[in-house]
């Protein structure tokens, strides 16, 4: 079978020569939950924003779902055909303030997929129901709590029904006892067989969901390695600095 | 090299642009040539062979349109410079009062916020010189002493005489745009934190002391720039001088059309005596912001 | 206990007492004298005979009901934008109706389609007021918000060229662009198309109002956060309905308070028409002054102009923070 995600070589650098990603390759195969690590500034996030155009890079192939991506920025066209297979949820949510909870899942939905409202509001509250804030539906996202707004942002990115979910933090911005409603979500996803590529500092998660580590520092792949060694048996030293940073928190 | 979507919809936007001025021109040409009057700058030093009431500097109907202009555009900024002054003295007052402990102060200041804002500028102009100086008629009042006197000639201070018209269109201006600096100030005020006033009451400074060197200094950035905005309002408002007769630019060069038939060159330069109004404005404002903010840092 | 709240808030110390005081007797001697002048003293036989000319200007007597018909109408549209909440139906038809509020004034003070025409010199009073405003500003609006949206685009040309309008309008003065849309909407036309005085003034105040508008609207897209489009994009909206359904509706909610003080500065600057030869509200105020019968009465005149433009100022106002409120409701619930 294909991959998923196919990244080889992959270069970016910003002004005053940083590296934000350093000739990665990596690929995730479908089904596969893969973890993303490292310091913050390392690259993680402006990696996994190259798989769906949010970030462009200078060099390298990179290929999502059979459609290849330049390194040049004239893709529209392919980039969007990307979007709407790849669903995205962010650290802050970033819900359409505006629009109420149910408005904000068939949006996508009626305006890209041309569906007809009533049917999108049966598929959205379908997933709400999964996502159980289904109560919610007429609410306006500043009426809920962070951890019901990232459900609502994981069934807003479901609901275009995507083969692969990138997650950006999903958790760090939530309070600690908020953390775990989303992260059971997440979990449900990927026992139903969801391609997924997190980022995160949720060890426990990495642990039981994960089927890959990815770590990174300075934007290079440092190690990959399956959540078993990477966890107990970190190859490299700067891996096990940072796993011992947090831990302690 | 592939050509962008991008640069097709610019190429067609300037297209657009360019025909619709390319037809603009088209027409006026028609219609200049058909009145005869066509375009051209030479008549500005002819002789305007008007009168002013009012003029800065020696002037008589012989001399050219252009130094007729440039009175007009004196007179302009005399009458800006003035309200401007006199404008942010009451404003500040209001907006102080606007903010103060006195409930009843604060009461009335509102008050005369929201009637001079919610009536016409060239409304209170009118009220002003036909109200308050022309139906004065032949009485002459002496607020205190022969100090100030106040008749339909204007108004006499301290030898001081200055013209009903423009009397009025400072009084206008300045209490119209006050209510704006009211508002302003009171923004800008209200806008530093809260805690400032709590901790410089608890070193035992009181409300006057603390606000000039506490508060008022802190509001200040965010104070210029409204501050700003009023006094370019101010300047542009000041063209309604033609409703009660003062010579400004605007109503000279209005004068100047009637006389000559000429609009497309008297809004020419009309547009660039607003130019230099505009820059002198807030270049000025830009000095201030600047030794605001290096005396600050000293 | 009320005395002591007195005590705290008006005479806390001396000199505040001493204030206190002067603006009491202040207060009092003012309101004497002007309820004095206003019950006794001022002749209100100028405003009372005039009446339908300073609400319908010289409109033909038989017609009148026409302008009648639109000012109620706009009475109760009012009315009902502020009851609107109590009752579930109305608030989906208000825009439109506000909408089509100004056209439907054109149609009944020109006439046509059945109702005889009247010239547009006719027009006049309050009701032209009325009917300058509302027609600049729905065609403002649009204007703006494509103006702002230009301002903001990433292809130069179209940025460029909207800064440049925008900055021009705003720095040159209202008299200005209305006496030389007079004098040059004319000439910039092809002959043999003539546009008459009024239409001429909305479009010399749309084009200046929606400069204006365009930085309020620009104010409220750049406190939309980038984040925002973000989102957008990775739901494979395109840009143009990004901008549409999502940039743009919060932006016009966080403009909509200098949006609507722009709506009412509107109001009040179209009494400028009075000194470029339109009878609305201030215009018929003078030359009703210029009638030999009743000259010399200025007071009355302009306090009751005063008066006029405050109420309907106010309202706007008024109406306009209770649409902010609505929707500051309608967000949280």
């Amino acid at each position: 079978m294909l991959p998923i995600v196919k990244a080889t070589n992959l270069t970016k650098s910003y002004a005053k020569g940083i590296r934000a990603l350093d000739n990665i390759s990596i690929s995730v195969d479908p089904g596969e939950v893969l973890v993303v690590m490292g310091p913050s500034g390392s690259g993680k996030s402006t990696l996994i924003r190259t798989f769906n155009g949010l970030e462009t890079f200078d060099s390298g192939q990179l290929n999502v779902l059979g459609i290849p991506l330049g390194s040049n920025h004239n893709e529209e066209r392919k980039i969007r055909r990307i979007r709407k297979r790849v669903g995205m949820v962010f650290q802050q949510f970033n819900l359409f303030p505006h629009l109420s909870i149910l408005e904000n899942i068939t949006l996508a939905p009626i305006k890209v997929q041309k569906k007809k409202r009533d049917e999108a509001e049966h598929e959205a509250l379908v997933l709400l129901t999964q996502m159980g804030i289904e109560s919610h539906a007429q609410k306006y996202p500043s009426q809920l709590s962070g951890g019901e707004q990232q459900r609502v942002a994981i069934a807003r990115a479901l609901a275009l029904k995507p083969e692969l979910l990138l997650f950006d933090e999903p958790t760090s911005a939530l309070d600690p006892e908020r953390v775990n409603e989303v992260l059971d979500a997440m979990r449900r996803l990927a026992e139903q067989g969801m391609s997924m590529v997190v980022v995160t500092h949720e060890v426990n998660f990495a642990k039981e969901v994960g089927d890959k580590v990815l770590f990174m520092d300075s934007g290079k792949v440092i190690e990959t390695s399956t959540p078993d060694i990477f966890f107990l048996d970190a190859k490299h030293q700067r891996s096990r600095k940072f796993l011992n940073q947090i831990k302690k928190k | 090299m592939k050509i962008s979507y991008k640069e097709i919809i610019q190429a067609l936007f300037a297209l657009f642009l360019i025909i619709l001025i390319c037809v603009l021109i088209n027409n006026i040409s028609i219609n200049l040539t058909r009145t005869g009057i066509g375009f051209s700058f030479n008549w500005l030093f002819r002789p305007a062979s008007f009168a002013l009431a009012e003029h800065p500097l020696p002037y008589s109907p012989s001399d050219s349109y252009a130094w007729a202009l440039f009175m007009g555009w004196l007179n302009s900024l005399k009458v800006i410079i003035y309200s401007l002054l006199l404008a942010t003295v009451i404003g500040v007052f209001i907006g102080l009062s606007r903010i103060g402990k006195n409930e009843l102060l604060r009461v009335v200041s509102a008050g005369y916020i929201t009637i001079i804002r919610q009536t016409p500028l060239l409304l209170q102009l009118m009220f002003w010189y036909f109200v308050a100086f022309l139906s004065l008629k032949e009485t002459v009042l002496k607020p205190i002493g022969n100090l100030l006197s106040i008749s339909n000639q204007g108004i006499n201070f301290l030898g001081i005489t200055l013209s009903a018209e423009f009397s009025s269109l400072l009084l206008g201006l300045s209490v119209f745009t006050s209510a704006y600096i009211a508002e302003v100030v009171r923004g800008g005020i209200n806008s530093v934190d809260k805690g400032q006033w709590e901790s410089f009451r608890s070193l035992g400074l009181n409300d006057f002391t603390g606000l000039y060197t506490i508060i008022i200094p802190q509001a200040l950035p965010a104070i210029l720039p409204g501050l700003t905005s009023q006094y370019l309002n101010l300047a542009k408002n000041s063209t309604l001088a033609i409703a009660v007769g003062y010579s400004d630019i605007y109503a000279i060069n209005d004068t100047i059309i009637n006389q000559t038939g000429r609009p497309i060159e008297g809004f020419i330069i009309l547009l660039l005596s607003f130019l230099f109004l505009n820059l002198f404005i807030s270049n000025g404002m830009e000095i201030i912001n600047t030794m605001i903010t290096s005396s600050k840092n000293n | 206990m009320i005395l002591k709240k007195i005590k705290q808030r008006a005479f806390s110390n001396i000199l505040d007492s001493i204030t206190t005081l002067i603006i009491i007797s202040f207060i009092i001697i003012s309101l004497t004298t002007i309820l004095k002048w206003i019950f006794f003293s001022a002749n209100w036989s100028v405003v009372k005979i005039n009446l339908p000319l300073f609400f319908f200007g010289s409109f033909p007597k038989d017609q009148l009901w026409r302008p009648g018909l639109w000012m109620s109408l706009i009475a109760i549209l009012s009315f009902a934008t502020l009851l609107a909440p109590r009752w579930k139906w109305v608030p989906k038809f208000l825009p439109i109706l506000w909408i089509s509020f100004a056209p439907l004034g054109i149609f009944l003070l020109g006439g046509g389609l059945g109702l005889s025409p009247v010239e547009s010199r006719n027009w006049g009073g309050l009701t032209l007021t009325i009917l300058l405003t509302s027609f600049s500003a729905i065609l403002s609006l649009p204007l703006g918000i494509v103006l702002a949206l230009g301002r903001q685009s990433e292809l130069p040309v179209i940025r460029k060229a909207s800064s440049l309008y925008i900055d021009t309008m705003r720095s040159v003065p209202l008299i200005a662009v209305l006496f030389f849309g007079q004098l040059l909407i004319p000439l910039f036309l092809p002959i043999g198309l003539e546009i008459n005085r009024v239409y001429r003034a909305i479009i010399a105040f749309t084009l200046f109002v929606s400069a204006y508008l365009a930085e309020d609207i620009r104010g409220g897209l750049q406190s939309v956060p980038k984040t925002q489009r973000e989102a957008g994009e990775v739901l494979g909206l395109h840009p143009l309905q990004i901008t549409c359904l999502i940039i743009l509706p919060q932006a016009l909610r966080v403009a909509l308070p200098s949006l609507t003080n722009q709506a009412v500065g509107l109001l009040q600057n179209t009494s400028l028409m009075a000194i470029l030869g339109l009878v609305e509200l201030l215009g018929i105020g003078r030359s009703i002054l210029a009638n030999p019968e009743f000259i010399g009465r200025y007071i009355e005149v302009y306090v009751w102009l005063a008066a006029l433009y405050w109420v309907v100022c106010t309202l706007m106002a008024l109406i306009a923070r209770h649409l902010e409120k609505q929707m500051a409701l309608e967000k949280r619930g």
